[in-house]
């Protein structure tokens, strides 16, 4: 991530040349930042070097298989495995949709939020900013589990005010659960994702709006002219996290999967990845699954940054 | 979503989680030469369960064997991600002494290597279990598993709605259906039952009922008979009932199914044994209403049969134990002493395995369970169900993987993509494939 902080556009650096370091600060150097790349390396790049060798192998029995199984090399079988598996490539194709959805929805939600907070009129800052914080403080489990409680007909205090009014109120069925779905993610994040709007509005200075003001600009036209253009850096950074939060989406249709058939067990990538792991016992196969959602989700906000960060012709 | 960390990185962490907490609960403790041991060196034992209450039997044993020290850990039910934490603590070497493991499971068990062969130890016991309970724990002649308990089905169903309502318990599925219809007739709120495409067991003790099994063993090879006449019949009986919109299809033991038996929302249901325990403590308004009838029969049928939920669950003995003896002792202990069955009945765990019940003072008289039922001996009805459990039944060893094809591919046909039958003919295909994919011998049939 912190690659991406460094790819938005900042001012040239001053040309000039820096003063080499002495040697024995340079060792001095090495004993600090050691521990963090020891503790790194071992619990940051084992684990994905581990997963990654664990796809390359398969466990294989013979006969009636009541004996203990062997393991062998598979090469990239469990990734064929994989790609060929019809429902693993539908719920690839389902979080892209969901991506489409989301992405879009949060991004507007975090930005309308972040410029009412930071609109001249505004009152009662502090407190609208921590309400609209807090879900970020619920662990998505607790969250997906709240709004469970509000989508199943017999425990919901919606519902029958819904199908009283006569609005649509089913919240479970094959066409709406991936709205619903995108609901309990904006809820969660869209308040994160303000936040880190605020801040960078925050770092515009004053003289801008006020020169603004004396061109007789109104605060909508302060908003969409100068404010916006001026935290394209924060927007594209919460598009990625939000990019890449949807492409690994897990927690809310697990937590969801006993309320209603919509949802089987291989809904999300990361779903079928987690049911082969700990409910086929298949290691290997969820290893080359979560392999392969791994560099899905590298490419295509990779992709998105490349996309955005052209030089000279930027989309906007 | 956002910017937490991760999700694969947060599912390693949790990975790691595991393995530490199997870690820290080890089956530890020293060989001894024999079982029973000293009571001023006590054995130590680690005994991994979910089943409520069992406590109160694994104290009792510590009482009356001061030689052996069973330290009993609560964990996740084995389907809900328990024996995933086992076969992890296997292969860890930190595996707890005995588990709390599914007849369903045991296969898939002793095709991962994780159980420990104590045929030497149990080569006296086989006489006290009822003998296809005895089985499930049975491979290739030597034994790896004590069995606790089987679920054999019955009917619950709200006695006094159907009282007013003018019905008979159903004694055949065509009567299941007759009286279906009647409820919807009756009280526009109301459901005979839920079909619960969330519920592989459940599904599969109703193809169990129906006839013919879906797994078998020619020479070296698996034969996989999902799709043969006696599912597709059952199949096409409860599309029926679905096409005429005369059941729920909630996912059973979920907030909205417990929410419906308290409301009358749902009035009946097919189910386990252990499953009067489930009723009393989620809908205890409704204590006195209950009554319980055998599980209805197929038009036809010359003998009554019925089903086992998801078999039964056993006290398997893990590989790796250092007190294989010892842990067969408990093992034992805790599914044939009648102090321990006692226990264990009243907390709702299901059929006791052993053949002599007449120890168990609680299957004659039960002030807890009895009157929920309008005082009705429920037992009654589950002995003569647990007497009629098909024999011939075998579990394949990926049954995991069985239960996630089946419960997919029926909540896709009661989402109305395909039926139910499709459903059956996935499966089929589906668990050839598993087979394969693993190595193994497969032939299919019809």
């Amino acid at each position: 991530m912190a690659g991406v902080l460094q790819r938005t556009p900042t001012t040239p650096a001053r040309a000039g040349v820096a003063p080499r370091r002495p040697p024995r600060r340079r060792a001095h150097v090495a004993v600090f930042v050691a521990p963090f790349f020891v503790a790194f390396a071992l619990f940051f790049l084992a684990p994905i070097g581990y997963a990654i060798h664990q796809s390359f192998f398969r466990l294989t029995s013979s006969g009636l298989g009541l004996t203990e199984p062997v393991l062998e090399f598979a090469g990239l079988g469990n990734y064929v495995t994989a790609l060929t598996d019809g429902a693993f490539l539908a719920s690839i194709g389902r979080v892209l949709l969901f991506s489409l959805i989301e992405v879009p929805t949060m991004v507007a939600c975090a930005l309308a939020l972040a410029l009412l907070l930071d609109s001249a009129r505004a009152r009662f800052r502090a407190f609208f900013r921590v309400s609209f914080f807090l879900p970020y403080g619920v662990p998505g489990v607790i969250a997906s589990l709240l709004w469970g409680f509000l989508y199943v007909p017999q425990t919901s205090p919606l519902i029958d005010v819904l199908a009283a009014a006569g609005l649509p109120h089913d919240f479970l069925g094959p066409d709406t659960i991936l709205l619903s779905i995108a609901n309990i993610s904006t809820w969660q994040f869209a308040g994160y994702n303000m936040l880190v709007l605020i801040a960078g509005l925050q770092a515009i200075p004053q003289e801008l709006y006020e020169a603004a003001r004396v061109d007789g600009a109104s605060e909508t036209r302060i908003a969409w002219h100068v404010k916006i253009p001026l935290v394209r850096a924060p927007l594209i950074l919460i598009t990625v996290f939000t990019l890449i939060g949807t492409l690994q989406l897990f927690v809310e249709p697990l937590i969801l999967k006993p309320l209603t058939t919509a949802v089987n067990s291989d809904y999300t990538p990361n779903l079928a990845a987690y049911n082969q792991a700990f409910g086929q016992a298949n290691i290997h196969l969820a290893s080359a699954e979560a392999t392969l959602i791994a560099v899905m989700a590298f490419v295509i906000s990779f992709g998105f940054l490349r996309l955005v960060n052209r030089k000279g012709n930027r989309a906007w | 979503m956002g910017s937490k960390l991760p999700r694969v990185v947060r599912m390693v962490a949790a990975a790691t989680a595991i393995g530490l907490a199997a870690a820290c609960g080890g089956g530890g403790g020293q060989a001894s030469p024999a079982a029973g041991g000293d009571p001023a060196q006590p054995v130590e034992l680690t005994f991994w369960s979910w089943v409520p209450d069992i406590q109160k039997a694994v104290d009792q044993f510590n009482a009356a064997h001061p030689g052996i020290k069973v330290k009993l850990e609560t964990i996740t039910p084995g389907p809900d991600g328990g024996y995933a934490k086992m076969l992890a603590a296997v292969k860890a070497g930190n595996a707890p002494d005995v588990a709390q493991v599914g007849y369903d499971s045991l296969p898939s068990f002793l095709v991962n290597g994780a159980l420990e062969d104590v045929t030497e130890h149990a080569r006296d016991d086989a006489a006290t279990f009822v003998d296809w309970q005895w089985q499930t724990g049975v491979f290739g002649g030597k034994v790896y598993a004590i069995p606790q308990a089987s679920g054999p089905m019955g009917f619950y169903y709200r006695k006094d709605l159907f009282d007013k309502w003018g019905i008979e318990a159903p004694k055949t599925w065509d009567d299941f259906a007759a009286a279906a219809a009647t409820i919807r007739q009756k009280d526009k709120d109301a459901y005979i039952s839920t079909f619960a495409a969330n519920q592989a067991p459940w599904m599969i003790s109703l193809a169990q009922q129906a006839g013919r099994q879906w797994f078998s063993t020619e020479g070296d090879a698996w034969k996989v008979t999902i799709d043969n006449p006696d599912t597709r019949r059952m199949a096409a009986f409860w599309q029926k009932m679905l096409d005429d919109k005369l059941l729920k299809t909630e996912a059973d033991l979920s907030n909205a199914w417990y929410k419906d038996l308290q409301t009358g929302g749902i009035v009946g249901w097919i189910g386990g044994s252990w499953g009067d325990a489930i009723i009393r403590g989620n809908a205890p308004d409704t204590s006195g209403k209950w009554a319980v009838a055998p599980m209805p029969q197929w038009a036809g049928a010359t003998t009554f049969t019925s089903a086992s939920w998801a078999g039964g669950s056993a006290s398997a003995i893990l590989k790796g134990t250092d007190n294989p003896a010892a842990a067969t002792e408990f093992a034992v202990w805790l599914n044939s002493d009648p102090r321990s069955v006692n226990t264990l009945l009243s907390a709702g765990y299901g059929w006791p395995s052993i053949k002599d019940t007449s120890q168990i003072t609680n299957l004659q008289k039960d002030d807890t369970v009895f009157p929920f039922y309008g005082g009705q001996n429920i037992w009654d009805v589950f002995k003569e169900s647990d007497a009629a459990v098909t024999m011939d039944w075998r579990w394949p060893p990926v049954s995991d993987a069985l239960y996630a094809s089946l419960t997919d591919n029926a909540k896709a046909a009661v989402q109305g993509q395909g039926t139910l039958t499709d459903a059956f003919v996935k499966t089929q295909q589906a668990m050839v494939e598993q087979l394969r994919a693993k190595g193994l011998n497969v032939v299919t049939g019809g």
